[in-house]
């Protein structure tokens, strides 16, 4: 889904599209940033997702305490919710273009 | 972290972890309440006391709250006539600890209400994360 998207992203060279990304908060605004871009760097964000994993497993093993590993998991939920938010704010801005009558 | 919902989850979660260091030590306190030498005229255990200090995290620009010492309470022990015991001294009498469950008791409870009101600040700022994403959400 991203590869298809970002290279449509790259294709697609409107204005419309490259207005699109700064507004989803992306971490450096770049002066050519694509749709697929953006998504990408959304996944970046990931790690965190990878961060509470390994919280979590060391907690089952005793080495963290219960409120280190809820707090990791959560800081992951939190940015995954975060990021699935925005995805899908962009998504559905893209539809908005793309479902646009010519 | 700039992220102040971010930090103040963090703050929260360092005062959950120093409660819960003072319930480790309430709990010492209390297993051994009864807790005599094993020599006789030797001391029995000793209470142990917790104090907190806050620390501060230049990550997010605030002061955590962490366990500074577990000390040691320098109040004289009871002493119990009882000649039987392995830990009576020549006259007969026992050093029993420093303990009084009421106190430990209090303590306990205070834990308790503290690492609840800490709990609280992490689920309002979960709902704070969670109705500003929801914004995002629902706006289409």
């Amino acid at each position: 889904m991203i590869p298809a998207l970002s290279l449509a992203g790259s294709l697609l060279g409107s204005p419309d599209v490259t207005q699109a990304a700064p507004a989803a908060g992306s971490s450096s605004p770049a002066a050519e940033t694509s749709f697929g871009d953006v998504l990408a760097k959304v996944g970046e964000a990931m790690e965190t997702l990878k961060n509470g994993e390994t919280t979590a497993i060391s907690g089952l093993q005793g080495q963290a305490s219960i409120q280190q590993v809820v707090e990791s998991v959560m800081n992951a939920e939190r940015s995954l919710q975060t990021a699935v938010a925005i995805r899908d704010k962009l998504v559905s801005a893209y539809q908005t273009i793309s479902q646009m009558p010519i | 972290m700039i992220d102040p919902i971010g930090a103040a989850i963090k703050i929260a979660g360092s005062g959950l972890e120093t409660q819960s260091a003072r319930l480790r030590v309430v709990a010492e306190n209390m297993a051994n309440a009864h807790s005599t030498g094993t020599t006789p005229g030797s001391d029995p255990y000793q209470r142990k006391t917790v104090t907190f200090e806050s620390q501060l995290d230049p990550a997010i620009e605030g002061n955590l709250v962490r366990v500074k010492k577990i000390g040691l309470d320098r109040a004289p022990f009871r002493v119990e006539h009882d000649p039987g015991n392995p830990a009576a001294d020549s006259k007969g009498f026992v050093k029993l600890p420093n303990i009084d469950l009421l106190t430990e008791m209090a303590d306990l409870r205070e834990a308790n209400r503290s690492y609840e009101a800490n709990l609280q600040v992490i689920k309002q700022a979960n709902s704070f994360t969670t109705s500003t994403l929801d914004l995002l959400r629902n706006s289409s």
